[in-house]
């Protein structure tokens, strides 16, 4: 047995043994806030059991271990349906990039156990109401004065601002520069005077996504992560770490069997809907595009566990998995006639057609939009130009708006 | 599975001697006969011993699998492969292995091995790419019927052949050259691929060994179908990979409105979802590969199958479109991909029949 195969033997044998206290079954019927409260609790157990902080350095609480064994473990851990939506964020990105920028490194230590154990959360504050996609035209302002820094404006579908005790932000400290120059990126207590912190619900009724607002909010210059000026780079290394994040064939929503059960006891027109050429159809080609997207996952960690760096495809994932589950979704729900109505708000999307359904757009949107990921197969992988970008190298404050 | 140093080096070598012996004019011309192939395409896979990749080693081959043969197969589809004598030499290779028959392995393998003898396959006739119960029949070791549209067909000096029989269904293995003008006739299609080499077969009366009867028969055809199925989902790929990156150069190169074509979204997209579909066909085609013999080959299979089909369709159709006027040229030669992904989704079953195959062992109900 390698050490990756006892990695995963051991990771399985944990998630098991613990599955009854977290899993999806102990969290069937919980509110978000009775959810939340075992979530923590089953931060601090996986931080107890030595599953937190996986590729973090020994020297700050984490496990020292490659991207394959957090990938390894985190995809057993996604199975399970374990409650760690709400600090996914806050124990992906801010922790490497604390590390990274941060110079006090004992209270860098503190705040990444504390975030492993589910103690305190970060959230990640990129997103404005008028910058998505295009992150750098963001509007939130830096000014420098005095002892530190003041910041104003606001963020937008800012995931679980509303239980975060800390955050990372980017924002504009200098409006006359062209737009990726004149960022800078800090972290923020969300506790501090001035900021204010709004849920609002998304589609399918989930309340994760929440404004931010800045008012005056001071913040030390020693809260700055990297240079003055140097804020968009930062941002990009932030996006990166994720590159060796779990991903599913099957875009987190039902597998291609759960389809096939369903419909063994349906009907179409008097036969068995398995018969039907319209459904065998759309069950065979969406397996085999799962199948493809599984390969080359499989193949991405056999690469990892060589020691190499996957090939692009595996930007491929979330693209093709997430349009493969939302159109399964929809025919799921059409094939079960007046059952498909039924909607139970919060449910598991890789068991529930209606939840896979709804949530299926969301998915389509966060973590780069599908538009953005066919641009950046364009142009990374194909070495397709740039689209016309008519701010480019204009003063941020002259583009107009 | 990852492709080890050999395998690599062996893609490489391969796309290099293609690349140099292959001349385009040549292939446009093979277009306008029925009858021929490209002597070069077939001389340098006999010489590089492409036809002897899948042959046990006791019988003159390398003893290695479709992994290999998958590899070279990917390269010949980059160049639209003057000849489709590799993977019905393969088919041939299988039946015979599965007869076990010691006197016809030594005849006729070493001989697949050096490239001496070509192979048809000849499954499909009207009603399917493979009727359980064929209209062609084996009676007192003789072959009687018609088998319509068999690759290879105009040049194969042996075919193999399902047939029904008083013992169920037989794959025979038919000496071509040995029967006569009235018991066998072959009559070519002029087809809009006419280096496929189609011709309708009509046996009448034509002389035919029994590899296999009964179940182990139809096991045996699935099998090798299904291994050819995966060669050609290797040379699709190679195909569909060839017109992304064609696509993706001319939209670099060629300018309207001012800036390179390849700048615009509508291309752009388009060329990403190509790249997305060519990945997931080679993902699903060395995964096939890997499994052969297997549990789950015939589902690999189906799935290398089906993700190459429409990665080959999908990017001969938007290359074309992406290449403007010039895609729909004579000279501009596209077209030799757009006949190719259309002739080999046809040949081994076409997406209809594999969409069923692969439904079936998901489901366990038939059509």
């Amino acid at each position: 047995m390698t050490d990756l195969d006892a990695w995963q033997e051991r990771s399985r044998a944990w998630l098991a043994s613990v599955a009854p206290e977290f899993g999806r079954e102990a969290r069937a019927g919980l509110s978000q806030d009775e959810d939340l409260a075992v979530g923590r609790r089953y931060m601090a157990a996986k931080y107890d059991a030595g599953f937190s902080g996986i590729t973090i350095p020994v020297e700050f609480g984490g496990q020292g271990l490659s991207p394959l064994h957090k990938v390894l473990f985190e995809t057993l851990e996604a199975q399970a349906a374990m409650p760690i939506g709400y600090f996914g964020v806050s124990t992906a990105m801010p922790l490497p990039i604390l590390i990274r920028y941060c110079d006090d490194k004992d209270w860098v230590r503190e705040r990444i156990v504390a975030a492993l154990k589910g103690e305190e959360i970060w959230c990640q504050l990129f997103s404005e109401p008028a910058a998505g996609s295009d992150l750098a035209g963001l509007r939130t302002k830096a000014e420098q004065g005095g002892e530190g820094w003041t910041i104003n404006g606001q963020k937008l579908w800012t995931t679980f601002a509303q239980y975060s005790d800390y955050g990372i932000l980017i924002a504009r400290s200098d409006p006359a520069l062209p737009k990726h120059k004149g960022l800078t990126f800090f972290w923020i207590d969300m506790k501090a005077p001035g900021v204010t912190v709004r849920p609002f619900r998304l589609a399918n009724g989930d309340i994760q996504c929440n404004e931010v607002f800045f008012d005056d909010v001071a913040v030390a210059d020693s809260q700055r992560l990297g240079p003055v000026g140097g804020g968009f780079s930062v941002a990009m290394a932030t996006l990166m770490i994720e590159r060796y994040a779990a991903s599913d064939a099957d875009g987190f929503g039902p597998p291609i069997g759960a389809f096939v059960e369903l419909l063994r006891s349906h009907t179409i027109n008097g036969r068995p809907a398995l018969r039907d050429g319209r459904v065998r159809s759309v069950i065979a080609r969406n397996h085999a595009l799962r199948q493809g997207l599984d390969s080359i996952r499989r193949r991405a960690m056999l690469i990892m566990e060589a020691g190499q760096e996957p090939g692009p495809e595996g930007a491929l994932n979330k693209l093709f998995s997430v349009r493969s589950r939302q159109k399964l979704s929809e025919l799921a729900l059409d094939l079960q006639g007046s059952a498909g109505l039924a909607y139970t708000e919060g449910a598991y999307t890789k068991a529930d057609w209606a939840a896979s359904w709804i949530g299926a757009p969301t998915m389509r949107q966060a973590g780069g939009a599908d538009e953005m990921l066919l641009n950046t197969i364009a142009e990374k992988i194909l070495g397709l130009p740039q689209d016309h970008r008519p701010d480019k190298g204009v003063p941020f404050n002259q583009i107009p708006a | 599975m990852l492709y080890d140093e050999g395998q690599h080096a062996m893609a490489e070598e391969t796309r290099r001697v293609l690349a140099a012996r292959t001349d385009r004019t040549r292939l446009l011309e093979l277009l306008d006969r029925t009858g021929a192939w490209d002597e070069a395409f077939w001389a340098t896979a006999v010489e590089q011993g492409w036809t002897a990749l899948a042959v046990p080693e006791e019988f003159g081959g390398l003893g290695l699998g479709l992994i290999e043969l998958g590899l070279v197969a990917q390269e010949a589809g980059r160049v639209v492969s003057g000849a489709p004598f590799l993977t019905y030499g393969h088919g041939a290779v299988c039946a015979l292995l599965a007869s076990d028959d010691e006197d016809l392995l030594a005849t006729w393998l070493p001989r697949l091995a050096k490239g001496e003898v070509k192979a048809a396959v000849a499954f499909a006739e009207d009603d399917g790419a493979m009727p359980a119960a064929p209209s062609v029949e084996y009676r007192d070791g003789r072959l009687h019927g018609t088998k319509g549209g068999v690759a290879c067909g105009l040049a194969a000096d042996i075919a193999i052949v399902s047939a029904s029989s008083p013992d169920g269904m037989v794959l025979a293995l038919v000496d071509l050259g040995q029967a006569s003008g009235d018991e066998l006739q072959r009559r070519a299609i002029g087809s809009f691929d006419n280096g496929r080499l189609f011709a309708d077969m009509t046996f009448s009366g034509a002389p035919a060994t029994v590899l296999e009867a009964g179940d182990a028969a139809e096991e045996a055809a699935l099998d090798l179908q299904a291994q050819m199925a995966v060669l050609t989902a290797h040379e699709q790929t190679g195909g569909a990979e060839a017109m992304m990156l064609a696509a993706r150069d001319y939209a670099l190169e060629r300018k309207a409105f001012g800036q390179p074509i390849g700048a615009f979204q509508s291309v752009k997209h388009r060329l990403a979802e190509m790249y997305g579909l060519v990945e997931i066909a080679r993902a699903n085609c060395i995964h096939a590969a890997a499994r052969q013999g297997e549990g789950d080959f015939l589902e690999a299979a189906a799935c290398a199958r089906l993700s190459a089909i429409e990665a080959y369709d999908t990017a001969t159709r938007d290359a074309v479109q992406i290449h403007g006027g010039s895609g729909v040229t004579w000279d501009g030669g596209l077209h030799l991909h757009m006949r190719r992904a259309r002739s080999l989704a046809i040949e081994l079953g076409n997406a209809l029949f594999w969409e069923d195959l692969l439904a079936t062992e998901l489901t366990g109900e038939p059509a």
